[in-house]
Formats: structure tokens, C-alpha cells, sequence
């Protein structure tokens, strides 16, 4: 394997992927290296783009929203026709590997959010979800049947239940509870998510999902089950068990392993390898070297030795405080690779309130871009002249609680890895 | 330790005052004791061993309660008392608030003992006297390592930072001295925490590298008659009978440290005795406050715990655990497992907690006291969400348990979960980097970014 590249991206979370799909579709030859699985593995799984205003406000239609953020807000530094799009292509990727989805409709046609249920009985607002899904099946179902299985810790339908009762909008639906004995005779500890899903992937597993479930929703409109029915992007164990079941299944959302977020990173990986983009794992970038405003190359840690990897363009989407993108030290925060200072208080108490969900300094904390996803230096300059960013590496946003985090990172991914590719074929025009 | 940085003139004194406490110090090559403490540091001076020990201070206050209990005591938790009642001279009852549910009453005696530590003050004003309690706050940082085996203390005058304290799986490191106008004034400062690594570091040379689980303060209920304050106010207790002041039937101890908590008790109550006409001698320093469990207990136990779990959740369940045996036994048993609307699954008894080791079965038993109220309250007791993660995988999981079985606490499970990460978000506040940032945006992603759980508390009804 040659040690040069065209692009080189750093972090395989959904920024990642997407900007090396974007970069491989324009026929640039792609490297991702990534120290490990990106978010994706812990959270997500439907698509969030935008669920509350700034200031906290609940949002239906996230597109005439977005107008209003701030001008320092990552989704008005990308635009809204660069966001429609990179949705388009996102879709686009996941129904190449069978895993359709799209925003619920109003009557009208409009697009809008949809308010999902979660394990833990609260309702989050998301933009795409399974597209077979009726779009209005959240406030038509009046009989709900909440399925969870025996030693499954995560998911438990009498807490999901007597919270979701607390909202106005299903107060007066029926719930039916059903935990259903767990697809192994014995096991040795306790199971997660992605063991069942994993499980019912296999023939004997499909058999214990059927069998448990055969029938079960008839009198249904609804089945609320914790994400269960495959780990992959392809898997049509949901069709086949709503078939099976006889109404409409929702898979809530699940704390990690996520089974949901994996399917969509399974979606990338195979676009990705279809096209031939090489793949650096385990392996953190550590540092980079920069002549005249210029990345030469990056150097990665794999297995215990430094490996330099020298390519035209890079795009950094190492993910914020929570991923290692972001260093937080003592009174000091800076972006991990090209040690982009961020300026903080030197008071560590004040990045924070004392209130939980108040407005925290250390939430938004990120490296600031242009247009062109280039990092800006004091001056409000680009210093980096052949370098993207993208995905939590950005500030700016509060993604816990706009709900705006897979959003914020595809389209940023799509539109760093573009200009990457452009750069390199010299096509590049600054928008 | 004698560090490089402490006084060496200071070792003689110390001696000496060693000798007259009666406390053993023996010197051990700094080489020895390296071999036994590793991560200590190589250029430390002289090492002295000395007996030293440490307690979990949630498990003792729960402890004394039940020994108090076991011998009539009824102990009201959650109850501010707001009046002390007197007539002619002499204490009758005090009114106290429930403060969970708002419900005041009065509950009448011959003798009213004011052991309130830093509020011991605004105690002893409620019977119109008045009391110099000074409240100082130290604040601790809490490791996520067990980098000592031993106490370890630095060889000098008594100050700030000079102690590491392993405790269970982590290492405390202590202690700050700052006066405070409030008893409750516990909320660490990053300041304090910058000062602690700072001194920290002469004995252990890594303090800045292990991740920090959080920190936490208290107050001193510094009795500080004279006007002094902070390391120079005495850290001795006084038993103070309020007859002197013309109140009869009131004894008030002030000052103190924890260490002597259990002197201060057998003081303060043969003062008592003695007006009371009991002439018991006090048995607290030989009786334990728990019994030991029975071996044959600690083997049925192995049917339905974790075989690693068994001799700490013996240590904290104390007077609790034939209790908590007895729910097991019951839900491991097929045919006395409930059905109807709850769902029970206690096959296999699972861990609710897997940092602290915390069973379904332990947690249920904690959670349906009466004096637990909220998920605050089952982590005192039990140590679940204390460990790695923060509460951010078990704390879910317990509501959900809580809710298949039907176990209502005072608040409903959403607000519950807010609750118990608003109270580990005081502690991550002021140590806001390196791992412990990471894992508190990893707990802030799952119950804020995926579950929502601020939407919901504006959008969940009742």
C-alpha cells in the first residue's frame, strides 16, 4: 500500500464516513484512519436534524428553522441547500444497502419531524426514520404493545409505559406490556441490544423472534420493541416481523451498544469498500505536519510504532470532548491533532453552569470554521489551507440539546469531504 | 512521607508527639516502602509507618442507624427541626418538618442532645443561645483508581492536600480548609481541586494523569469560640451543658472531626446519663455497630449474588441482609414470583450496577424503605452510580427495574434520573477535563442527545 493518498480523513464516525464517501464518489483514492467506531456506535440510529430552536423551543419543521440559528451555528456556516443535499445523498447511501429512510409527512405533504418514543418512555423529536413507517402512526396508534426480553436490563415496557403516559399526546392510548423469554437457553451474563439483535439475525434466531411474537400485535396498531431485529443495514427481520406480527413495528431508540447506529455505520463501511477506500483502524492520529499553512502529512499510532500518511487533502472529524477530538486540560482546551487553540476561561468553573441542563460554556466548545469548513486562526483567517473539518469538531452548536448532532455531522461530512475532493482535482470553487 | 518539600526539622517534634499519643512509628527505608507502595514517589526522604484506617462515611451513618435502632431509637431522616420548646426553664419537645412531604409535629422529651456538626449553631439558636460555630469547607477530589493501598500522609504540619486515603475501588485525595458563611456550603471549587493536584503531586508524582471521578465537599463544624478560623481553629470537641446558660434538659457538642465521632457520642451521652439517672457504662468501642454475617449466610448467598459481590454488599447491608437474602430466595423461586400487570424478572438476580456490583434483588430492598425517597437515596446506601460510569448505564436501568416491580420513590423516574445526574453533574463541574469530561459528555449524549430527558421534563405532565 503506498504510503500517499489523495485524502486523508480522520475519524470513521458518521462525519467521517461521509466526507470519505463523498471523496470516493468524486473518484478520489480515500484513507480512513480512526482509533475506534465513532458515535455511531453509542447513539443515534434514526436521523436528528434539528429538534429544538437555540432557545430551547421545540421544532417541527427543522427546514424553516434553521433560518433562525445563529449566524456562528454550523448548519448556517454550511447552508441550507448544502444540508438538502447531503441529506439526499445520505439517504441515497443507506438505500443502497437496503436500509431505506426519510421524514414523516404531514396530510399535506410537508415534511416534518417525527416525535419517536425512546427506552426510557420520553418522546424525542427526529427527522428521518424507517420509510415505511406510516407518518402518522405516532398519534393514530391507540392500542400500543411494549415488547422487551427477560434479562434484557436496557428495556422494560412498565417504565416505557408509565412514562410515555406523561405526555398529553398519549395519555389516553392502551398499552399492552410483553417481555418474551430470551432467545438463549443460558448465558453468562447479562444481554445487551446488539447480542439480541446479533442473535436474531441467525435462522434459530428469526425462529425465536416469530415464534414469541407470531400474532402478538393483532389487536394492535403499534409494536414499540427495543432495537432488536439486526445489526446490519440490510436486515429485513422488522418487514418480516411486521408481517409476522400484524401491525407496524417502531424500534425505539437505545442507549449503547447501538444497534440502530450500527446499522448506519454497516451502510457506510459497504459504500465505502465497494469503492475501494482504504481503511486505517485502531490507529489514533497524533499529530501533523504543516509547512507554510499547508498539512504535508499526518502521523498515526499503529500497533505501538508511528506511521506517517502523506496525501493532498485531509478532513478532520475526530469528534468533539466525548470522542478525543477535542482536548480539554487544565484551564485549556485545544483541537487534538493540529493543536488549534480554543480559547476557554481559565476558571474551570466556569465552563459550566451549576444547573445540569443549563447553557454550558464546555458544550459548544469547538474548532471555528469558514464556508469552506476551514479552520479560522485569531484573525478570523483560514490557517490550514488544505484541511477540513467536520462533525463535533466543530463549535458552535449545542447538539444534546438542539438534537441536531447526526445532522450537524453528515451534512459538515458531506460538504468537507466535497471541497477536500475538489481540491485535489482542482475543481475546487470557494461557495 | 517526608518529601523533599516538607521541613525535616518537623520529624523530631512529630516523634515526640507520637510517643506521648501512644501511637507506634516505625522507620522504613524509603526502598521498603516503595516495594509496598509503587506509584509513590522515588525522590521521597524519610517514610514512617503508623496505624491509620478509613471508613466509608455513607455506610457508617447508615450503619449507626440501624445499631440505634436495633436498641429502640427511631431515627427521622429528612426532618428539619425548626423549634425547640421549652417552659420554665426546661426543653419539653422540639416541632419538626418533614421535608420531604411539608407535615410538622412535635415530638416531646426529657433531654434534647444537639449534635447537628456544622448546624449545630443554628441549632442551639433555636433555643435562644448562642454558639460560635465557624463552618469551614474541605474539599476532596475522588480518583477512579486504587493507587495506594495505604493511607498515606505527608510528614508536616498539618495542612492542605496532604493525604491520599485508598477507598474501596478509588483514591481520595484531601483535604482543603476554607471558611464559609453556610453549613451547607458543599460545593467544590476548581480552585480547590487546581491547589489539591498541586500538592498532590511531591508524594504522587501521577496525581495529574489518573482520571478523576468527581469532587466533593463538606463542611467542618469548626467550634471556634476564641475567633479563630480555618487550620488554626481547633479541630478538639466541647461538650457544652446549656444549664449553664439557665436552659435545662439541652446538651450541645461542638467542633470535632470524624475521627473522634464516636468519643464525642460517649461523652456527650454519659453527660446525659448522669442527669437521666442511667449509670450503663457506654459499650460503643467494643461492640461493633453491625453484627458480622453468619457464614452460613454469606454461603446461601452464593445461590443468588455474584460470588465477587458477596462480601461487599455483606459490608453495606449490614443488619439488612438476611432480608435481602430472603427476597432473593423468594425470587428465585419460580412459582412465588408475582405476575399480573408487573412483569417480575429477577431470573438470575442481574447487576443493576456493575461499577459498585449492585443486585436487582438489593436495590428493590433499599429502594422500598421508607426513608429512601429518590435514587439519591439508594446510591447512599447501596454505592450504585458511585463508580466508573457515573450513574449514566445504571441509573436507566434501575428505574426500569423500580418500575417492573412496581417500587413507586417520590419523584417519577424521568425527573428521578434528572435528579441523580444533577447531583453527580455538581462534582464533574469543577474537574472539567480529561477523561472525566469525556465520560460526562458520554452521559450527557445518552440522557440528553438520544433520550431526551431535558425535552422531557418540559413536556412530561404531572
Amino acid at each position: 500500500m503506498s504510503r500517499k493518498t489523495d485524502v486523508v480523513i480522520a475519524g470513521s464516525g458518521p462525519a467521517g464516513l461521509m466526507a470519505a464517501y463523498m471523496a470516493a464518489r468524486k473518484n478520489c483514492k480515500v484513507r480512513v484512519i480512526s482509533e475506534g467506531m465513532g458515535c455511531l456506535a453509542i447513539g443515534g440510529g434514526y436521523v436528528d436534524l434539528l429538534g429544538y430552536s437555540e432557545a430551547g423551543k421545540r421544532v417541527e419543521k427543522p427546514f424553516e428553522a434553521l433560518k433562525n440559528l445563529s449566524e456562528s451555528h454550523p448548519y448556517s456556516i454550511i447552508g441550507d441547500e448544502n444540508i438538502r443535499k447531503s441529506l439526499a445523498d445520505l439517504c441515497e447511501c443507506l438505500k443502497n444497502q437496503g436500509l431505506e429512510m426519510a421524514p414523516a409527512k404531514d396530510a399535506d405533504g410537508a415534511e416534518r419531524n417525527s416525535l419517536v418514543p425512546t427506552i426510557l418512555g420520553t418522546l424525542k423529536p427526529t427527522w428521518l426514520v424507517p420509510a415505511d413507517l406510516e407518518g402518522d402512526i405516532f398519534e393514530k396508534a391507540q392500542k400500543i404493545l411494549v415488547v422487551s426480553v427477560q434479562g434484557f436490563r436496557d428495556c422494560k415496557p412498565a417504565l416505557i409505559i408509565s412514562q410515555l403516559r406523561r405526555y398529553a399526546s398519549w395519555k389516553d392510548k392502551e398499552f399492552d406490556p410483553l417481555v418474551i423469554p430470551g432467545p438463549f437457553a443460558e448465558h453468562g451474563r447479562a444481554l445487551n441490544a446488539l447480542d439480541l439483535a446479533r442473535a436474531a439475525e441467525r435462522e434459530e434466531g428469526r425462529k425465536w423472534l416469530s415464534q414469541n411474537l407470531g400474532n402478538r400485535g393483532k389487536n394492535h396498531d403499534l409494536v414499540l420493541m427495543p432495537p432488536l431485529c439486526g445489526s446490519h443495514a440490510a436486515s429485513t427481520l422488522r418487514r418480516e416481523m411486521r408481517n409476522i406480527i400484524g401491525c407496524p413495528i417502531f424500534e425505539m431508540l437505545a442507549v449503547p451498544p447501538a444497534v440502530l447506529g450500527l446499522r448506519l455505520r454497516d451502510a457506510f463501511l459497504r459504500e465505502l469498500w465497494k469503492m475501494d477506500v482504504e481503511f486505517f483502524e485502531n490507529s489514533r492520529v497524533l499529530r501533523a505536519n504543516v509547512k507554510d499553512g499547508q498539512c504535508v502529512s499526518v502521523v498515526a499510532e499503529a500497533s505501538g510504532r508511528e506511521i506517517e500518511h502523506v496525501a493532498k487533502t485531509f478532513v478532520v472529524a475526530t469528534g468533539g470532548t466525548l470522542s478525543g477530538g477535542t482536548i480539554l486540560e487544565q484551564g485549556k482546551a485545544r483541537e487534538g491533532i493540529f493543536g488549534l487553540d480554543i480559547k476557554v476561561p481559565e476558571n474551570v468553573d466556569d465552563w459550566t453552569k451549576p444547573e445540569l441542563l443549563g447553557d454550558h460554556i464546555v458544550t459548544r466548545l469547538g474548532v471555528k470554521v469558514d464556508g469552506n469548513m476551514q479552520a479560522l486562526d485569531e484573525n478570523g483567517k483560514p490557517c490550514l489551507e488544505n484541511v477540513y473539518f467536520a462533525g463535533r469538531t466543530l463549535g458552535g452548536y449545542v447538539w444534546t440539546r438542539e438534537k441536531s448532532g447526526l445532522g450537524v455531522a453528515y451534512a459538515s461530512g458531506w460538504l468537507a469531504g466535497r471541497l477536500a475532493a475538489e481540491k485535489v482535482l482542482g475543481t475546487g470553487a470557494a461557495i | 512521607m517526608l518529601t523533599k518539600e516538607d521541613d525535616p526539622n518537623y520529624v523530631e517534634p512529630w516523634l515526640e508527639g507520637c510517643k506521648n499519643a501512644g501511637i507506634s512509628a516505625k522507620e522504613i527505608s524509603v526502598m521498603e516502602a516503595l516495594e509496598l507502595e509503587p506509584n509513590l514517589a522515588k525522590d521521597i526522604v524519610r517514610v514512617f509507618r503508623v496505624p491509620d484506617s478509613c471508613v466509608d462515611g455513607f455506610r457508617l451513618c447508615s450503619h449507626n442507624k440501624m445499631s440505634a435502632t436495633r436498641y429502640g431509637a427511631k431515627v427521622f431522616f429528612y426532618h428539619q427541626v425548626t423549634g425547640i420548646n421549652q417552659k420554665n426553664g426546661k426543653v419539653r419537645s422540639v416541632s419538626v418538618k418533614n421535608a420531604m412531604t411539608g407535615e410538622t409535629f412535635d415530638i416531646g422529651c426529657r433531654y434534647l442532645i444537639n449534635a447537628a456538626g456544622s448546624w449545630a449553631g443554628e441549632v442551639a439558636a433555636l433555643a435562644g443561645l448562642h454558639a460560635s460555630i465557624t463552618p469551614d469547607r474541605g474539599t476532596l477530589i475522588g480518583f477512579n483508581h486504587r493507587f495506594t493501598s495505604r493511607v498515606i500522609n505527608r510528614l508536616h504540619a498539618s495542612g492542605d492536600g496532604d493525604i491520599f486515603v485508598p477507598h474501596g475501588s478509588i483514591t481520595i485525595l484531601g483535604t482543603t480548609s476554607v471558611p464559609t458563611d453556610r453549613p451547607d456550603d458543599t460545593r467544590p471549587t476548581y480552585e480547590e481541586v487546581a491547589e489539591l493536584l498541586t500538592l498532590g503531586e511531591p508524594l504522587f508524582p501521577l496525581t495529574r494523569e489518573y482520571r478523576i471521578l468527581r469532587a466533593f465537599a463538606g463542611t467542618r463544624p469548626l467550634y471556634t469560640p476564641g475567633g479563630a478560623s480555618g487550620r488554626k481553629a481547633t479541630r478538639n470537641f466541647s461538650v457544652v451543658d446549656h444549664s449553664k446558660d439557665g436552659l435545662e434538659g439541652m446538651v450541645s457538642v461542638f467542633g470535632g472531626k470524624l475521627t473522634t465521632y464516636r468519643l464525642m457520642a460517649e461523652r456527650v451521652t454519659d453527660d446525659v446519663c448522669k442527669h437521666l439517672g442511667v449509670d450503663e457504662p457506654c459499650r460503643t468501642a467494643e461492640e461493633p455497630l453491625v453484627p458480622e454475617p453468619k457464614p452460613e449466610m454469606l454461603e446461601k448467598a452464593k445461590k443468588y449474588f455474584p460470588l465477587h459481590a458477596i462480601s461487599l454488599m455483606a459490608a453495606r447491608l449490614g443488619d439488612e441482609l438476611p432480608k435481602v437474602l430472603e427476597k432473593a430466595e423468594l425470587a428465585g423461586n419460580n412459582e412465588a414470583r408475582a405476575t399480573g400487570t408487573h412483569i417480575t424478572d429477577y431470573a438470575g438476580n442481574p447487576l443493576l450496577c456493575e461499577c459498585e456490583l449492585v443486585s436487582t434483588v438489593e436495590v428493590d430492598c433499599v429502594a422500598s424503605d421508607p426513608d429512601s425517597h429518590s435514587l439519591t437515596d439508594v446510591r447512599l446506601r447501596t454505592r450504585l452510580g458511585m463508580g466508573t460510569c457515573q450513574g449514566a448505564f445504571c441509573s436507566l436501568r434501575t428505574i426500569g427495574s423500580l418500575a417492573e416491580h412496581g417500587i413507586e420513590l417520590k419523584y417519577p423516574p424521568t425527573e428521578n434520573v434528572f435528579r441523580f445526574l444533577q447531583e453527580r453533574w455538581k462534582g464533574l463541574r469543577p474537574v472539567m477535563w480529561g477523561l472525566q469530561a469525556r465520560e460526562m459528555e458520554m452521559g450527557r449524549a445518552m440522557y440528553i442527545g438520544l433520550l431526551n430527558l431535558d425535552g422531557a421534563m418540559n413536556e412530561q405532565e404531572n
